[in-house]
């Protein structure tokens, strides 16, 4: 498969990036298949969970990753009403020592 | 006009039960004599802290929901200030917050009622109605990168 690609040159159909040609090519040496990618949805409108509160660990834990920084929106895929809500839930519970700043 | 406030405090490790309750007491008294009054005790008992206070590992955490007046959380807010035993307080006022939860929880069932009613359906779900559940859960996709991250 990229033995093809590099006889074609720059014609990679559909990729639209050429300038990062050279860096890309050694990580195309795992073969890529075309990206898929799951609809985000927002987890508190989903499960429709109104009250995120500072309280409740388990539900905050999962937006707080191994280094402890809030979980970017579009990564979560979290909705800005319940990102900003999550965010002071998040504040509230670090202050409390029920969530880490920073893992050392 | 009383609001309707949550403090929670964590108390130091080295705190015996006694002290813990007599903490306690001095809120309920600063509530009382400021005309307030605290609708809920929970004790969350002795926990581990996300990262070290004053090189305390543990605290004991005590939640409060008091009902009372601004004046009345910025006394205890003080105590608990310069109360040694106390390592950490957070005051939160609710009410607000949990009238705005309330309100949208019934406008979101009126309006699931209604949509039911206007396709011909009883207004409350039956059991066993619905979609069944979908074998995949999709919140472990929150940590698969798109392109975009790169």
């Amino acid at each position: 498969m990229n033995g093809g690609r590099k006889s074609f040159g720059g014609g990679g159909g559909g990729r639209g990036r050429g300038g990062a040609q050279g860096a890309q090519q050694g990580k195309d040496g795992q073969q890529r298949r075309p990206m898929f990618r799951r609809r985000k949805v927002c987890k508190f409108c989903a499960d429709k969970i109104d009250d995120i509160n500072y309280k409740d660990t388990r539900l905050l834990m999962p937006f707080v990753p191994e280094r402890a920084k809030i979980l970017p929106r579009r990564i979560s895929g979290t909705c800005a009403m319940h990102q900003r809500k999550l965010r002071t839930a998040i504040m509230r519970a670090r202050q409390l020592a029920l969530i880490p700043y920073t893992a050392e | 006009m009383n609001r309707k406030y949550e403090l929670v405090y964590v108390v130091s490790p080295d705190a015996t039960d006694e002290q813990v309750t007599e903490l306690h007491t001095q809120v309920e008294g600063i509530a009382q004599r400021m005309g307030g009054t605290i609708d809920k005790t929970e004790n969350w008992g002795r926990r581990r802290l996300a990262y070290e206070i004053g090189r305390h590992k543990e605290g004991t955490y005590v939640l409060e929901v008091i009902d009372g007046s601004g004046e009345l959380m910025k006394e205890i807010d003080r105590r608990l200030k310069v109360t040694d035993l106390v390592i950490r307080h957070l005051v939160v006022r609710v009410d607000e917050v949990q009238s705005v939860i309330d309100r949208t929880r019934t406008r979101r069932s009126e309006v699931s009622r209604r949509r039911r009613v206007a396709r011909g359906l009883p207004p409350d779900r039956q059991p066993g109605e619905g979609q069944r559940g979908e074998p995949d859960d999709d919140r472990d996709d929150r940590f698969d990168m798109g392109e975009d991250m790169r």
